[in-house]
């Protein structure tokens, strides 16, 4: 079968299951109620949403400044930070980093689905915990994430229930309640044990090397602060260059991410330090004693200097866009790559330089223009999408 | 269209482009076909207005009969393949596309282009002069630019333009949504000193209906679905609900949360039913039955992809006491032209 036939068929498979689109219809009416009650509640959202489009304009221009800017003050408040220029590049700082026999407890962060970087780490012969719920759900589903957000989106609390029973050998009923009691149990001793933990960032303040994370679930403050090291993966694109600018660009992700107040933002600039004793500065109190820093380029420059398909980087990873596409509203992250719908199609052609299955994913989109509507950034998903067909066919 | 390019493009939206191409629409039908709908209106070809009527209502028919082949075939083992080649498959199954058109045409006839004969009914009615080109209208080539032909699209657009010229345009009246984005935003970008006016339908009519008194022939909950094109391309949310609400008989009913800027797409968006022909129609059943769900009688929309679109929804979901209108039916039963 033809690569587009392949595709074709996961897709098709993927919109006649019903458990998909019985938990996309959940998901979809609820997102859509939650992210009507925040925006009614703060209001001056959508005029910040503006201003974040011109720092994101700006920040974009100049991402390899920022990230030597950003670099060098971390290293001077005792981190350590990279530049990685490829996927590979970052693979092989995190896994010199990370060796082998290890624990690791990992926070979500698409750009380490981008690189692969579970399944490498895994390879090396380290055992690897996704601790955001959702992810850990998928990861024992052996599944891959299905939304940028909220990766299990795609299974109906009936198959949670299912799957952990199966991992607890319990009956557990499905009740949403007992399941994030179970997760919380089976995933305590972890963050505890683990040598390392590994997070992104949502924003990265370049004038403090300040890695901004937004979460509900608190699994991130455990896995930053609770093992010795921390090492953070980053997509250039997230740099702004001030903290001003960086708490505008968390408030507005957060916002349209559905969340009227985030329960945890962890604002992280460096390993953790103390000077109680004799005023002798000391590092690895309480928190990590090493802080690793790696910013991701992985064809970001190249795209920046792009027009129209240097938007995609605008991308805030709300997620908002997912809930109105109406072909995600059927198939889930099968329509996608690393990232998903119509944007995905954009990222798929940056990342992988796959041709066929970026123009499988480009030539999936309807072109209908809802995503923009919801779009904070106001990207023009459609006109990228198109000009990337028209990259593909015509080349160049 | 080069050997290279055609390799990425789903190869039935490459047939599509190959027939607009070689044969000035999207089916590759003789384009005496198209015009059939207008013989007995005496529209006058030469004319400083045209009343540009596309692709999609013209062959509405014989886009239908083709979309419900290819609907038959992908759901078939043999349809896993498909995108493929849409001609090789015809091939394949002996089908010979000219009978097979030939035999649509005959039907051709029926009232699928009934929209285009009440337009330009409620037209004259309002007093506006025009005139249709008829076979010699040009294909706007707007899915070209869709599918990634921009060159193609550009040649398709500088020829369009100077055969509008040379024929003494200067206005034109569109009602397909993207043949009038394409005629009003997309050309201009590629032809220098382009200077055609264009304005579509609706707004025609909502200027000219003011001050009449519209009634239509029966108590009625009608719902609108927006056209992508129209509503999120070309701005005209308002336009559409404003005539509908002028017209007496009719209760404009919303659906919850998805109509103007938020409508969802009706599944047959830029070629997309040519590729993906069965989730195309898993995404006409879902906007059918959102639509459905307000309790309206009628559904009316404006563009001839999702009143097919919509039609086939309300098939499958067997909801036979609805149905599905143009806004230009609408007004023309209104006026009682």
């Amino acid at each position: 079968m033809s690569a587009f036939g392949e595709y074709k068929k996961e897709i098709m498979d993927a919109a006649h299951n019903e458990r998909i689109r019985l938990a996309l219809s959940r998901a979809i009416k609820r997102y859509r109620a939650n992210v009507d009650k925040a925006l009614k509640e703060f209001p001056q959202t959508v005029e910040l949403a503006e201003e974040v489009r011109e720092i994101k304009e700006k920040a974009i221009g100049k991402m390899d400044q920022l990230a030597e800017q950003a670099c060098q003050v971390i290293e001077a408040n005792h981190g350590k930070a990279y530049i990685a220029k490829t996927a590979d590049d970052a693979l092989n700082i995190i896994g010199g980093l990370v060796g082998s026999g290890k624990l690791v407890v990992k926070a979500k962060s698409m750009t380490s689905e981008e690189i692969g970087l579970r399944e490498h780490l895994e390879e090396k012969g380290n055992e690897v915990y996704e601790t955001d719920l959702g992810e850990f759900i998928v990861q024992k589903l052996g599944s891959k994430p299905m939304h940028i957000l909220a990766p299990a989106v795609h299974v109906p609390k009936e198959d949670v229930a299912r799957l952990l029973s199966a991992i607890t050998g319990e009956e557990l009923p499905a009740d949403i309640e007992v399941l994030v009691a179970t997760a919380r149990k089976l995933l305590r001793e972890k963050f505890f044990n683990a040598d390392i933990g590994i997070s992104g960032a949502n924003v990265v303040a370049a004038e403090t090397g300040s890695l901004f994370l937004i979460e509900n679930e608190g699994n991130i403050r455990l896995t930053t602060s609770a093992p010795p090291v921390h090492i953070a993966l980053v997509g250039m694109e997230k740099l702004v260059p001030t903290l001003n600018e960086a708490w505008k660009v968390s408030e507005v992700t957060w916002r349209y991410a559905n969340y009227t107040i985030p329960q945890y933002i962890s604002v992280i600039s460096g390993p953790s330090s103390t000077g109680d004793i004799e005023k002798v500065i000391t590092y690895g109190a309480h928190g990590p004693g090493e802080f690793h820093v790696i910013f991701l380029d992985g064809g970001r420059t190249e795209l920046a200097r792009h027009p129209e398909l240097r938007q995609v980087l605008y991308c805030l990873r709300c997620g908002g866009c997912l809930y109105e596409c109406p072909v995600f509203g059927v198939t889930a992250g099968h329509f996608g790559d690393k990232y998903f719908a119509g944007i995905g199609a954009i990222w798929a052609a940056m990342i992988t330089g796959d041709r066929e299955k970026a123009a499988a994913l480009a030539y999936t989109c309807l072109t209908c223009g809802r995503c923009k509507v919801r779009c904070p950034m106001k990207i023009d998903v459609p006109e990228m999408v198109i000009e990337l067909r028209k990259l593909l066919v015509e080349g160049g | 269209m080069s050997k290279k390019s055609k390799g990425l493009i789903p190869p039935g939206l490459a047939y599509v482009a190959d027939n607009i191409i070689s044969r000035q629409n999207l089916l590759g039908a003789p384009r005496e076909t198209g015009a059939r709908w207008a013989k007995e209106l005496n529209l006058p070809k030469a004319a400083e207005t045209i009343f540009f009527a596309g692709c999609g209502y013209q062959y509405n028919a014989s886009l239908q009969s083709l979309m419900s082949l290819i609907r038959k075939l992908d759901k078939s083992p043999i349809g896993a393949e498909l995108p493929m080649g849409l001609a090789g498959f015809q091939k394949k199954l002996g089908i010979d596309p000219a009978q097979l058109y030939r035999r649509l045409a005959a039907k051709n006839n029926d009232s699928s282009a009934q929209p285009l004969r009440d337009a330009v009914r409620v037209l004259e009615n309002l007093g506006v002069e025009f005139g249709y080109l008829a076979e010699d209208e040009p294909c706007c080539g707007g899915l070209l630019h869709y599918i990634g032909l921009e060159k193609d699209f550009v040649r398709n657009a500088r020829n369009l333009y100077e055969n509008l010229k040379s024929r003494g345009v200067k206005r034109i009246i569109g009602i397909v949504p993207s043949c009038t984005y394409t005629l009003a935003e997309l050309i201009p970008k590629h032809v220098p000193g382009y200077d055609l006016e264009v304005t579509h339908f609706l707004q025609v009519v909502l200027e000219g209906i003011k001050d009449r008194e519209l009634r239509f022939p029966r108590e009625v909950k009608v719902v609108y679905h927006d056209p992508c094109q129209l509503s999120r391309y070309l701005g005209l949310i308002e336009e559409p609900r404003r005539i509908l609400k002028s017209i007496r008989g009719i209760e404009l009913v919303e659906p919850d949360r998805t109509y103007g800027e938020w409508s969802t797409c009706c599944g047959g968006g830029g070629g997309f039913e040519v590729v993906f022909p069965e989730l195309s129609q898993i995404l006409a059943v879902n906007r059918a039955k959102e639509l459905v769900e307000t309790g309206a009688q009628i559904i009316v929309t404006h563009c001839p992809g999702c009143i097919m679109q919509l039609e086939e929804g309300l098939k499958v979901l067997k909801a036979k006491d609805v149905e599905v209108l143009d806004l230009a039916q609408v007004v023309a039963m209104a006026m009682g032209v």
